[in-house]
């Protein structure tokens, strides 16, 4: 482990160093054994030989028994170093002479029994033994023991020699080897250089030098490939960079741009919905500054015309008809302007009630008959078998109605103009179809195109010939729109013209006014609902089932409804809610309905509500002349008191923008609404 | 000869006003402000009142509201007389207790027919 992460310079020195080292101490180890073994052989030669020389030189004094003569001849061996012992043996094997080299006394291996001739090693030893033998026959037997000293001496200077002659090879070697192990580690480690270089300082236009082809070369080559193409991304990247750091910028000021445009659009909606109060409170104040003076002229005029006619001046009565006709021009067109802009300001509001259509119709006939007789035109009508009620905004649909008319009268002389209504269903859904017909003058498809449009009669000659303020239809457009309904037009110049306008048989209020009835209308006596009054209808009776009855009823019709089973609780509740309007019993234990009705209409707070006696006592007139709008005999007619609620429906938002006026503009309209305020009370009364 | 107070604070309508319901066979008795008109329909018993709403201090709606909480003067009839308009003043007129209700420029001949209609009522109950 330690090896694998030394540096690649010392590894390549280490391994130079091992393998060559290893290889001359293999090659010397070899030569050296060679060596030492052949000198073994030798010396067992020059022994043998020794053997026989004394073996030859013995014989005779072993024939003799001559024991000083053979170990005087033994003795010679002396000059031998290596030789330690020598022994003659007697043929039965008795010792004869000995020689030992530095002692007098026997050694204690002497070999136990004799050998035939030759040699052998034991333990360190070299022993031979040799026959002594006279004229061919055997006489003894000669032992020599060598310690084989020249050997080990000769082993142990070789060991020396081979020992330096390593290490001087291995220091050669190294010395070599760290010389030349650069060819091989300089450009790694050049490579490594530039590596770190790059990672460090991200600098990727640094380049490795290639110092030879080979593959640590190629490896440079394809390093430097690699450099060059990730400086080649790097540079991509970088532009790349910048333009989305521009881009960034320039988004950021964007949204700084518009941030300040909102803002400044914010303000200018601000400020444009001020001016339009300001406009609405500029109109209802003229309305008032306007109408006051011209109720002067118009009364005064008419006063005078009659004054002037008791006194016989008949040809100053048309000029002062001209004035009162003036007069009464302007009102309308004060009135038309007024309409518009009510319109346009979001602020005409619709109230919704259920009618008899054919009722309209008459009443719109009677109310135009003059007008059309004095062009000499007779009015037709026709009623489709299935038109029965409606529910819409009826002073809308008169004013619609009305206006359609009076320009079919208008513009037709001496000709017919023919009213016809049918219910239709279109898409599922029931709609009233009001049709009128003229054969008047027609329209040009050019007067077609802004036939809708504010301040657009047919052309000025028109008005001029004419009169009118060129409002009304634009009126009765946005009337229809309102109802969501439809108008539309055919005609042509001399034909005639047919307008058409189609209105559902069940107009609904969208958008916020439905959700906010619909909402109080789901709410279960919600106190922060029912604080505003909107929309609430208080109902005061003591039987349990009658305000079950009732609340369920009005609930349906998409009130909010809380009740009180008491007087106090009533007048209480009345307070606190400040209802729309209130249903009241008269039959109540403690506090009856004559004395609740009395203490609500004498609180300046509470007078304004209007109270709907709901009773079995059978006395309207009590009740009418305490100041209860309306007075209902139990068993209640539903129908008649859905028609009663709905008629004060929405009348409390415009109570509260008393400002903003909704003027009863026409004569129609007028004329149509005396009848019912006339009617409505004379009717009440009469019951 | 029917006695009509007129409570009215512009000087030509009140004038003009009294002009024509006395050339009508009315006697007239004019008010300019809601508290003399209050008085004077207490001390002369009028048959009928108009009321214009929009008066200074105490308006028509108040005025009306304190005739119809008292008990000598609650049954004399009231119409009401407004310069706006407003479908709601109408429901109004009739919250506050007025008997009827028109709209300035008063067109008479409708006002007259009004004014007898209410006293023919009032005959008859």
């Amino acid at each position: 482990m330690i090896l694998q992460n030394l540096s690649i310079k010392r590894k390549l020195t280490l391994i130079t160093m091992l393998t060559s080292s290893m290889a001359l101490i293999l090659s010397s180890a070899g030569f050296l054994i060679y060596d030492l073994v052949s000198f073994r052989h030798l010396l067992t030669q020059d022994l043998m030989t020794q053997a026989e020389i004394i073996g030859y030189n013995s014989a005779g004094a072993m024939e003799f028994k001559d024991e000083a003569a053979a170990t005087a001849t033994l003795s010679a061996l002396t000059a031998k170093e290596d030789i330690i012992t020598a022994v003659l043996y007697r043929p039965d094997g008795k010792i004869f002479a000995y020689y030992f080299r530095g002692s007098a006394a026997l050694p204690a291996y002497l070999p136990s029994r004799l050998q035939g001739k030759g040699y052998l090693f034991e333990r360190g030893y070299l022993e031979v033994f040799h026959d002594v033998t006279l004229n061919g026959e055997r006489v003894g037997t000669l032992f020599l023991q060598s310690d084989m000293r020249q050997w080990s001496m000769r082993a142990r200077r070789y060991a020396g020699i081979l020992a330096i002659f390593v290490l001087v090879s291995g220091l050669f070697a190294f010395f070599v080897s760290s010389k030349l192990q650069g060819l091989i580690s300089n450009p790694i480690l050049h490579l490594e250089d530039t590596m770190r270089m790059v990672s460090a300082n991200k600098n990727y236009a640094v380049r490795a030098v290639k110092s030879y082809g080979d593959e640590i070369g190629r490896l440079i080559d394809g390093f430097n490939t690699m450099l060059s193409e990730i400086q080649q991304r790097d540079t991509a990247l970088q532009s790349t960079n910048g333009e989305l750091k521009t881009r960034t910028q320039e988004l950021e000021e964007e949204i700084f741009h518009r941030k300040q445009t909102q803002e400044e659009l914010l303000n200018a909606k601000h400020a444009a919905e001020e001016a339009n109060r300001a406009k609405s409170t500029f109109l209802a104040n003229m309305s008032h500054e306007l109408r006051t003076p011209l109720n002067a002229i118009i009364g005064y005029s008419e006063m005078l015309e009659e004054e002037t006619r008791d006194s016989g001046k008949i040809e100053n009565v048309q000029d002062l008809r001209k004035i009162q006709s003036a007069g009464k021009h302007l009102l309308s067109l004060i009135n038309d302007v007024l309409d518009l802009s009510k319109i346009e300001a979001g602020k005409m509001v619709l109230h919704l009630e259920t009618f008899e259509v054919s009722q309209v119709i008459e009443e719109m006939v009677t109310t135009l008959q003059p007008a059309a007789a004095k062009n000499g035109n007779s009015i037709h009508v026709h009623m489709g078998d299935s038109v029965n009620k409606m529910r819409a905004d009826i002073t809308k649909v008169r004013q619609i109605l009305f206006n359609l008319l009076s320009n079919a009268c208008k513009f037709t002389d001496h000709g017919t103009v023919s009213v016809n209504v049918e219910q239709i269903k279109v898409e599922d859904r029931d709609w009233i179809e009001f049709q009128v017909r003229d054969n008047g003058i027609g329209i040009s498809a050019k007067q077609k195109e802004n036939l809708f449009q504010e301040f657009a009669q047919a052309d000025a000659s028109i008005a001029r010939k004419y009169g009118g303020t060129g409002l009304g239809l634009a009126i009765t457009h946005r009337f229809v729109q309102l109802m969501k309904g439809n108008i539309w037009v055919q005609s042509e110049v001399g034909q005639g013209a047919v307008f058409t306008a189609r209105l559902p048989a069940q107009v609904v209020i969208d958008t916020a006014d439905s959700a906010q009835s619909e909402s109080t209308g789901k709410a279960p006596a919600v106190p922060a609902e029912t604080k505003t009054g909107l929309e609430t209808i208080l109902v005061i009776d003591d039987d349990p089932s009658v305000r079950d009855l009732m609340s369920r009823f009005l609930t349906r019709l998409n009130f909010h409804v809380v009740s009180a089973a008491n007087g106090e609780e009533g007048i209480r509740l009345a307070k606190q809610v400040h209802p729309l309007l209130i249903t009241l019993d008269v039959v109540m234990p403690d506090c009856d309905g004559w004395t609740v009705l009395n203490r609500l209409k004498s609180d300046s707070k509470l007078a304004e509500i209007p109270v709907i006696m709901v009773t079995v006592v059978d006395n309207e007139a009590m009740g009418l002349d305490l100041g209860a709008s309306n007075y209902l005999i139990k068993p209640v007619d539903r129908d008649r008191l859905a028609v009663l609620v709905e008629k004060h429906r929405g009348t409390r938002s415009s109570t509260i923008t008393d400002d903003n006026p909704v003027p009863l503009s026409y004569v129609a309209d007028r004329q149509a609404d005396k009848k019912t305020a006339g009617t409505r009370i004379s009717r009440t009364r009469r019951n | 000869m029917q006695k009509i107070l007129l409570v009215e604070d512009n000087e030509m309508n009140r004038d003009m006003l009294s002009r024509r319901l006395q050339r009508r066979g009315y006697c007239v008795v004019t008010a300019e402000d809601g508290e003399k008109g209050l008085s004077l329909a207490r001390s002369e018993a009028p048959d009928i009142i108009l009321m214009d709403i929009s008066l200074p201090a105490m308006d028509g709606w108040e005025v009306t509201r304190l005739l119809k909480a008292n008990m000598s003067t609650r049954h004399i009839p009231i119409i009401a007389l407004t310069a706006h308009a407003m479908v709601s003043d109408r429901n109004k007129a009739i919250a506050a207790g007025c008997d009827d209700y028109d709209t300035k420029p008063v067109d008479f001949g409708r006002l007259s027919e009004k004014i007898e209609n209410l006293i023919l009522e009032k005959k008859l109950s």
